[in-house]
């Protein structure tokens, strides 16, 4: 997939001066991913990393708010665990015991798809660790992701297509 | 003022665009429509769905700007139009920062990790 995909994902590339081994631990070891991922995060009272095809995760972060920071949690499955290559996971915003939460609900703009799908691919380059990340949104109904993606990697296409004629 | 408006009206419009895409049978009109303008017998041929039930869906997509359908009465050929698309990386792009900054935390992190490792290597010989 090229970076001028249209917009409808977000696309970022960066190399780390890390073997790949350690970028994989960064999203599936708890105590890694709780260092970087954003203030108070983990997988906190009752979160899980669940690292398996079909597992879950539960995580929180904590939340700058006018009225201070507040533990929101965040809840997905695993949909592709290739070990220090490729993992692909859904996100959505929840309650602490992992009841999905619309983002309506949490008082965000409408508009948010209720679920993402993240992907990070992860692959070894000269002196380090080349890592893409994708983030997409997916339709708060959509039967499968799958379809979904599909469908917009056709319309991109042919949005671009328009542009260029 | 205005640009509040705006704002609750490209809301309204995201809003739109992912409700019409939240359907598989939806999606799979767009899909075909990549491929050329079609009409709604045509558009009906791959489904076990019925004409009015097709045209409902098309209603749907057309009052999210995702198709533009032709005036002629017999044969109102729908044609995609992807401007609404391109307004949800308005979404996408809101992660942006957020993810860049995650990034720029993990590098330092790692930095300081494997700054760790190799002291504590020196130290156990």
């Amino acid at each position: 997939m090229s970076d001028d995909n249209g917009g409808q994902h977000l696309v970022i590339e960066r190399t780390f001066e890390a073997p790949p081994d350690l970028i994989w631990k960064m999203w599936t070891d708890p105590e890694h991913f709780a260092a970087w991922y954003g203030p108070g995060s983990g997988t906190g009272p009752g979160g899980a990393i669940d690292l398996r095809v079909g597992g879950n995760r539960l995580l929180c972060r904590g939340v700058s708010t006018p009225e201070g920071t507040i533990q929101m949690w965040f809840t997905g499955t695993y949909l592709e665990v290739i070990e220090n290559q490729r993992l692909v996971y859904t996100d959505s915003m929840s309650d602490e015991h992992g009841n999905v939460r619309s983002p309506a609900q949490m008082g965000m703009p409408e508009g948010h798809p209720t679920t993402t799908e993240v992907s990070v691919e992860i692959e070894e380059v000269t002196g380090g660790t080349k890592m893409v990340l994708t983030h997409v949104g997916i339709p708060a109904e959509s039967p499968g992701a799958a379809g979904w993606t599909m469908a917009l990697d056709k319309l991109a296409a042919r949005l671009d297509e328009a542009q260029r004629s | 003022m205005t640009s509040i408006l705006a704002l609750a009206a490209k809301e309204d419009r995201l809003d739109e665009t992912f409700a019409a895409l939240a359907n598989s049978t939806r999606r799979a009109i767009l899909a075909r429509l990549t491929e050329g303008e079609a009409n709604v017998t045509q558009l009906a041929e791959p489904f076990k769905l019925s004409l009015p039930a097709i045209s409902k869906h098309l209603k749907v997509l057309e009052r999210a700007g995702l198709i533009v359908r032709g005036q002629r009465a017999q044969y109102r050929p729908c044609t995609l139009d992807a401007t609404p698309l391109e307004e949800i990386s308005t979404w996408a792009e809101q992660y942006r920062p957020i993810w860049e900054a995650r990034f720029d935390r993990m590098d330092t992190y790692l930095q300081q990790l494997q700054r760790q490792r190799k002291m504590g290597c020196d130290d156990e010989r």
